[in-house]
């Protein structure tokens, strides 16, 4: 198989762009996902079968909620931060910004499942309820997926260090390149959960 | 700026593989039988789990069924199947910054068909084997359904039973119907076709087709779990009441779902990056616009029903109410999510048939193509209007009737694209000299059948006339003509056309014509009459009927048996051709322009010794002094059969 540099060079911009149109149709899924789940807000919400909404404008557990999203929106403008500083060639904040993100991830995580298991409300008890527990469900993925993708991230930007030595996420390598499209794609992932973060907070805890 | 000659994936030439291909893989090297063994210890694990856990739920105690139980065995089964399988590997090894270059390489001979590949090739003949499952499968189930409406007052199953049979069929051949094409040709054509080495993402590639088994055997297990009565658009409440079948059922489709979504995704962002310098939009093959339209379908619209599925799992196992009415949910809510990806779902079948029909038709015309980018415009045009249409599956289920008027017309505009297809094809048999080949009849086969079928669907699109036809036989016999009638006579058209590339080998012509007029005539027989049973009240998913229409049911059933008996002579065709008597195939035996055609046979790892620039669109048919497809300064390797 021939490897010209014009090949080389072809393929890898392939790949590039394949991380960069792959990110955003990835965003494009989960926004007919999480659409699901907003349409299944509004339509209950607007049937109220039975009178059974929202009964007594019951709440899910607020502090809960406004730390997971607190968390949430932390780890987003951390990977944002991230990549702006490992853009300028500091790899070392870039470092920093991300595990601390991980590790407001990962707390994220915990605490949204803690929260099925200190809710307020049975499950069935009404639409507000189960579409509640469903956002759960999705917010857990949601928060999985971006906490894997940033971890790996970070992972990756370490192993490239050990074995390319220092500076080669920065470097113009096919692996340096293909290594930025992949954290430019991860933060544009974490800026749309922040998004729709926001949108659900509204929804579930302040609406 | 200096470009490194380091290659950035595993495409890349392993410098240091600590694997070589040409060890024997051990018996515990990740396998078909480790994805089994794995799914069957995760089944049990998920099962006793959701013993210790919900033993004691007042539900369990009630209904004398642990749906937590059913539902982690199912979960942990899957899990446990990719893991086997090795999807998971690489996920895993990414937590620790491993890139793919230690990955070992794939494996020789046959056994490479029973892991996880990333060559896309690879991936397309396990997608054949996998579609066939399903077909073969749910075609029983069809049969047995065709048996039970012999007779009207005689019945060979109880009026359960057969619910679930139907059920079970409608579901299994839905799911099959989703990946028939984009798995088994997408994937192995589509980067030959765009001058493409490889897929964007092959290991993604890979998760698909083992998440499409793992959905497969999952809807099975629904049979021994007492199966589920909702038929395949499984509607709530009946949804809420069924037994643990229903989980099955869910979470198949969540499953199956999955699969969709990354096959989509993979192929669509392939399309977008990876084509070959020179390859602009105007020159992309139809069938890639059929694959890339049906990718956009498959990517935007699953996720609808993943979300949909998702909900009835939480309404059975965590007992929430999204579909139940007397606790703040709405049944009408299920079949919203379900046929907002219902819709669309039907022309993830429709337009990949088109795609490839508008691929075959200019070879065995010997003419350019007419209306090329009509014919993509018509592909885009369906699958974005598609989005725009689903009400019309419940027009008679209580909605505003404020909203028909909408749908009515949207769903009566749909037709003006998929008219644009057909205006295609006439225009390229317009004075052609036609060859009639296989491929070509099973082509000319599906305008038939969906001209039939799309017309009948334009009228049960009229409101008074659903009123009428709703839930009849009428509307079976239209969605069989759509999808049996398009769908699976392309992908015939497509296996006779491509199957000499992927395996050097011809499928023999005269059983080959058996199969095609069999299944041509009997298909007709057996599905034009249930027109005439619906319009004659007979519904659907019931096991009695009028006695008057005896005759019609037992004429469709013996034609059924016929046509099923021609999916015998198909695989007879495919035994013989491949096993007993192959007739080697010469390098292009259709003399076709496309660039598939122009690699060598079998298909080199990599596609193309050099990536080929691309200098005209492929179908530019007896007009000589045409541009050629391929600077030949920079050509793929060579063609020619090597054995």
């Amino acid at each position: 198989m021939s490897n010209t540099p014009e090949e080389v060079e072809f393929e890898l911009r392939a790949h590039v762009g394949s991380l960069w149109t792959g990110g955003r149709l990835f965003i494009g899924i989960y926004t007919f996902l999480i659409a699901s789940l907003a349409f299944s807000y509004f339509y209950l919400r607007s049937s109220n079968n039975s009178d059974l909404w929202r009964p007594n404008h019951v709440t899910a557990p607020t502090a809960y909620g406004w730390s997971i999203y607190g968390m949430m929106m932390g780890a987003g403008i951390l990977a944002y931060f991230g990549q702006t500083r490992l853009r300028k060639g500091q790899v070392a904040d870039w470092f920093v910004a991300c595990w601390t993100g991980v590790g407001l991830g990962v707390v994220a995580l915990f605490l949204q499942i803690w929260e099925l298991v200190v809710l307020n409300f049975y499950p069935g008890s009404s639409g507000y309820a189960s579409t509640f527990v469903g956002f759960v469900v999705f917010n857990i993925i949601s928060l999985t997926l971006g906490t894997y993708w940033l971890e790996t991230c970070v992972a990756r930007a370490h192993r490239m260090g050990f074995e390319m030595g220092e500076g080669a996420v920065l470097a113009n390598t096919s692996a340096g390149r293909s290594f930025r499209a992949n954290v430019a794609s991860m933060t544009y992932f974490w800026g749309f959960l922040g998004l729709s973060g926001t949108m659900f907070l509204l929804m579930f805890y302040v609406l | 700026m200096t470009i490194s000659a380091e290659r950035p994936t595993e495409v890349a030439t392993h410098s240091a593989s600590p694997y070589s291909s040409k060890k024997p893989r051990g018996w515990f090297s990740q396998h078909l039988g480790t994805a089994l063994l794995a799914a069957i210890i995760g089944y049990l694990i998920g099962h006793w789990l959701g013993n210790h856990i919900a033993w004691n739920y007042p539900t369990t105690a009630a209904t004398g069924q642990n749906y937590v139980a059913n539902f982690l065995a199912l979960l942990f089964g899957v899990v446990g199947w990719l893991l086997g399988i090795g999807a998971l590997n690489y996920p895993l090894a990414k937590l620790v910054g491993r890139s793919g270059e230690h990955e070992p390489e794939e494996a020789d001979g046959i056994s490479k068909y029973f892991r996880y590949s990333t060559n896309h090739k690879t991936v397309g003949i396990q997608y054949i084997v996998g579609v066939l499952l399903f077909l073969f499968t749910a075609g029983l189930l069809a049969m047995a359904i065709r048996t039970e409406l012999l007779n009207p007052t005689t019945h060979v199953f109880s009026p359960d039973t057969y619910i679930k049979i139907v059920s079970e069929h409608g579901t299994i051949m839905m799911m099959m119907a989703t990946s028939i094409i984009v798995g088994p040709l997408g994937n192995y054509f589509v980067p030959l076709m765009i001058g493409s080495r490889r897929m964007a993402f092959p290991r993604i590639e890979a998760f698909s087709f083992w998440t499409f088994t793992a959905g497969y055997m999952v809807i099975f297990s629904a049979l021994p779990y007492g199966g589920f009565p909702t038929g395949w658009t499984g509607y709530a409440p009946l949804q809420t009441q069924a037994g643990p079948g229903m989980i099955s059922y869910l979470f198949g489709f969540a499953v199956i779902g999955l699969g969709m979504m990354t096959a989509g995704f993979n192929v669509a962002v392939t399309i977008v990056n990876y084509r070959a310098p020179g390859m602009t939009w105007s020159r992309v093959p139809v069938f890639v616009w059929g694959i890339l339209a049906t990718a956009a379908l498959m990517t935007l619209a699953t996720p609808a029903l993943f979300a949909a599925g998702t909900f009835g799992l939480l309404d059975l196992v965590n007992q929430t109410a999204f579909y139940v009415n007397e606790h703040g949910g709405s049944s009408y809510l299920w079949q919203n999510l379900f046929w907002f990806f219902g819709h669309p779902e039907v022309y993830i079948m429709a337009i990949p048939g088109f795609g490839v029909v508008g691929e075959l038709l200019p070879v065995f015309c010997r003419k350019p193509l007419f209306g090329y980018k009509v014919s993509a415009a018509g592909m885009i045009g369906v699958a974005l209007l598609s989005f725009f249409v689903w009400q019309h599956h419940i027009f008679q289920s209580g909605i505003n009737p404020d909203m028909r008027p909408l749908f009515m017309l949207t769903t009566e505009m749909i037709s003006i694209p998929t008219g644009f297809i057909f205006l295609v094809g006439l225009g390229t048999m317009y004075k052609s000299k036609m060859r009639f080949e296989i491929p070509m009849l099973f082509s000319l086969a599906l305008y038939f059948n969906f001209l039939i079928g799309g017309l009948t669907g334009v009228f049960i699109s009229d409101v008074p006339v659903n009123v009428t036809l709703h839930g009849s036989f009428f509307v079976l016999s239209h969605f069989h003509y759509t999808i049996m009638g398009g769908l699976v006579f392309a992908f015939m058209a497509g296996l006779y056309y491509w199957l000499p590339k992927m395996t050097g080998k011809m499928m023999n012509k005269k059983i080959g014509l058996w199969h095609f007029w069999t299944m041509f005539i009997f298909f007709n027989l057996t599905f034009f009459p249930m027109f005439i049973i619906g319009m004659l009240g007979q519904p659907r998913r019931v096991f009695t009927y009028a006695k008057s229409l005896q005759g019609l049911n037992d004429f469709s059933s013996i034609s059924a048996y016929i046509l099923g008996f021609s999916f015998i002579i198909f695989a007879w065709n495919l035994m013989y051709s491949m096993y007993i008597k192959p007739e080697m195939a010469p390098a292009n035996p259709w003399d076709s322009l496309g660039l598939e055609w122009q690699t060598a046979t079998p298909v080199p790892r990599h596609n193309f010794d050099r990536i080929p620039v691309i200098t005209n669109d492929p179908y530019h048919y007896a007009e000589p002094g045409a541009t050629p497809l391929v600077d030949r300064g920079q050509s793929s390797s060579s063609s020619g059969y090597q054995a």
